[in-house]
Order: C-alpha cells, then structure tokens, then sequence
C-alpha cells in the first residue's frame, strides 16, 4: 500500500535515537568453531574461542534484559553458535521470554532430533551458510566443512518445520555458481536468500588474493542476482547488498540502524565493520550502553575512520583491534 | 484478529513499534496507532477498537472509526495482523 494512514505514516522517519532499546540484537554468542573458513570475518576456528567468553549465568542475566526490554529481535551467530556447550539452553531461555530468534550457522550440527528442537522453540528462522552449489566450490571455503553435511542439515530444518534462510559469500571461485546456488536454495525450501561483497577483515585478510572475486566477476555476479530476484519474486526472497563497505558505512553515520553486535565477551560493537566498542554487558546495563551507542555515533573518531578507509580500504583489517569509546 | 506470528510490538514514547522480523521492516505509529495495535495484542475485536479509543481520545471530527478501519486495512495488507482461525 503506497499511501499508509497517518497512525503509520506520522512516525515513519523516526531513527534509532528515538527508540528506547534496540529492535535486533546480533550476538556472537562463541567464537569456536568446528571449521575454518578462508573468508571468516570473526577468526573463527577451532580451539578459537574468547578465552573471557560469557558464563551461562552472565549469558542469562544479558538475555533477561532485553526480554525485559523487549528486544524483538536476537540472532545467535559465532563461531558456530551451536557448538556453545549451553546453546539450547539460552535458546529455551529467550524463546520462552517470546523473543524472537534467528540461529546463523553452518549447518553441520543441524540433526533430525536439534531441527525438531529448534521447531519446538518456534524459532523465527535458521540462516545456513552455503556458500556454492556443488563440494568443489563450498568444501574449498569451508575448511574442515562438508557441502554434504550442510545441505542434509537443510533438509533437516524443512522437515522439521523450521523457516530457512540461506546465505552465500561470493569468493572468486564460486561467483558463477550463484545462480545454481539460489535454485539450491528454492530447492531447500528457503523462503529468503542473502548476500553480498565479502569483506575485508578476519581470515580473508590472509587468504583475500585467493579469494576476492574481480569487479567483472561482481557486475555478473550482482546481475545474476537481480534475475533471480525476479524470477522467485513471491515464492522466495532474494536480498543482496551490492553496495560497498564505503558506501554503507556513510549511510550509517547519519542513520545508524536499532542493531548492536554483541561480541562473545560482551562487549558491544556499533556495527560489525568498525572497530568501535560502544559497551560491555559484564559491566553496564543494556539502557546505558544503548546510550553510548547514539553518542558512539556521533563520536569525531567514527566518522574519521570512515574517511580514511575512503583513502585507504584495507583499515578494515583492523577491525579486531576494538577501540573503545 | 491478532498480530502476525513473527511480528512484535513494543511502546515507544512516540507511540509504538512494529517489527516485522522475517522481513527485518520496522514499521513504527504515532500514539493512537500504537493504541490500536495494543488493543489487537490484547485480544479486542476488530468491531470493538474504535469503540474502547473513543472513551479515551477525543474524537470531535468524528474520524475515529474511519481512520481505525484504514489502519487496520493498512496492517492486514502488509502482513502484519492475520485472523485467528476459528476452533
């Protein structure tokens, strides 16, 4: 509908200063890993995991306050968040709250028996990596990671009643699977699909000569994206952010998005692709922190970082290096 | 009616939020959108809403009711509220 009534309208441009907590929460809730993928943004891996990382009752005590106020929204990524010794308890935790959760993952630990457990938490959706559409291509990013044993895990989540989300990092040798990947996809029984330009940060600091697509690689890969886009529209979702890191990070200074990213230690980052840490809920209240976070915003220091990475784009392998503000 | 299953509502001093978190869109209302939204959370009858708002809002143009159904109409075309089956 193109014309909301006013009750909708009026407040349509608010932004998030106007709110009073966050509407998504993205947490890392580990940084292990069972594999070790050439583009991982986190350093994820085996025997990688924060040696601060939160307790259980630190964990439930965070989770509480955002039922408390009512955080909508919460994803669980890592690492792989579902090698966490206490992953289904905080699960149970949040989803008996009504919270709504998203689970990120890799799909390897996605059995019959977790996929009927997920359901019967009434979790919003399962995003499963799949990063191509044939072994050669995932097995080559996914270090350790088995092409098999991610879409058997799909297959799981279907039969289980568990909404699917797909998501695909572009490397330089799987671009021109996209399209085959996207039909996997559908196939699964996704309803949405992402992607988008693999950043520059984490693992693929090492590997990126290896993996960085080319732009001629990216302008096909983008088009093949819009086709598909139009050729699922109503049956599935296709989302892709063809804008670059620069471009996304401009917008965000003058509109920063409800959404904080919480590390597995607790610190709060403003946005993944900065190094600015805004909070850490081991020692403040998500209230106050959510305050630093509209100040964090506006902090000189945000906006120069971004204009440097203008000038120079490979500060982002930096971003691990948080800087507190 | 009620709210959608993946949709959630929260009160904000503007008026309210509504999420809609398949689609990550934020939808947000002024204050007498988020009374209605808190009246269809609660359970009231679609027939019912107008009714229990007049007792609360001022209504001397005489617009609440038409400007409750469009809303209504507006949140039931995007996806937002759905009927309970019956049972």
């Amino acid at each position: 509908m193109d014309e909301a009534p006013p009750a909708v309208a009026a407040a349509a441009a608010r932004g998030a200063e106007d709110l009073a907590a966050p509407l998504y929460v993205a947490w890392q809730i580990t940084n292990e890993c069972n594999l070790a993928c050439l583009h991982c943004i986190e350093e994820s891996g085996p025997g990688k995991a924060f040696a601060d990382e939160l307790t259980p009752g630190e964990f439930r005590a965070v989770l509480d306050q955002m039922l408390e106020h009512e955080v909508p929204y919460l994803s669980f990524s890592g690492g792989e968040p579902m090698v966490h010794p206490h992953f289904f308890e905080m699960a149970e935790h949040f989803c008996a709250g009504r919270g709504n959760l998203k689970v990120e993952t890799n799909g390897h630990y996605l059995t019959p028996a977790n996929c009927e457990r997920l359901e019967r938490l009434g979790v919003k959706a399962v995003q499963v990596s799949i990063d191509g559409a044939s072994k050669d291509t995932f097995n080559r990013m996914r270090v350790l990671g088995r092409f098999d044993a991610a879409v058997d895990g799909t297959r799981n989540l279907r039969a289980a009643g568990v909404p699917i989300e797909i998501n695909f990092s572009p490397t330089h040798f799987n671009v021109h699977e996209i399209g085959a990947a996207v039909d996997l996809a559908y196939e699964l029984g996704a309803y949405s699909f992402y992607s988008g330009r693999t950043m520059y940060t984490g693992n693929a600091v090492k590997t990126w000569r290896k993996i960085v697509p080319t732009e001629e690689q990216y302008a096909e890969f983008f088009a093949t994206l819009r086709a598909k886009a139009e050729e699922y529209r109503g049956r599935m979702r296709v989302y892709f952010h063809e804008m670059g890191l620069l471009e996304e990070l401009r917008y965000r200074l003058v509109h920063p998005a409800a959404l904080v990213i919480v590390l597995p230690n607790g610190l709060v980052k403003l946005i993944n692709a900065l190094p600015f840490v805004c909070g850490d809920l081991r020692r403040q209240s998500l209230t106050e922190i959510w305050a630093n976070f509209q100040r964090a915003w506006r902090d000189p220091r945000v906006a120069g970082f971004v204009d440097e990475l203008a000038v120079d784009p490979r500060k982002t392998a930096g971003l691990h290096e948080w800087i507190h503000l | 009616m009620q709210l959608a299953k993946y949709v959630r509502f929260r009160e904000e001093k503007f008026g309210g939020v509504l999420f809609e978190t398949r689609s990550e869109k934020v939808f947000t209302l002024n204050a007498t959108g988020a009374a209605v939204v808190r009246e269809i959370a609660a359970g009231t009858g679609e027939g019912e809403i107008a009714g229990r708002l007049r007792g609360r809002y001022d209504d001397p143009r005489g617009v609440l009711d038409r400007e409750v159904a469009a809303l209504l109409a507006d949140l039931r075309s995007r996806g937002l509220v759905e009927d309970v089956p019956h049972g």
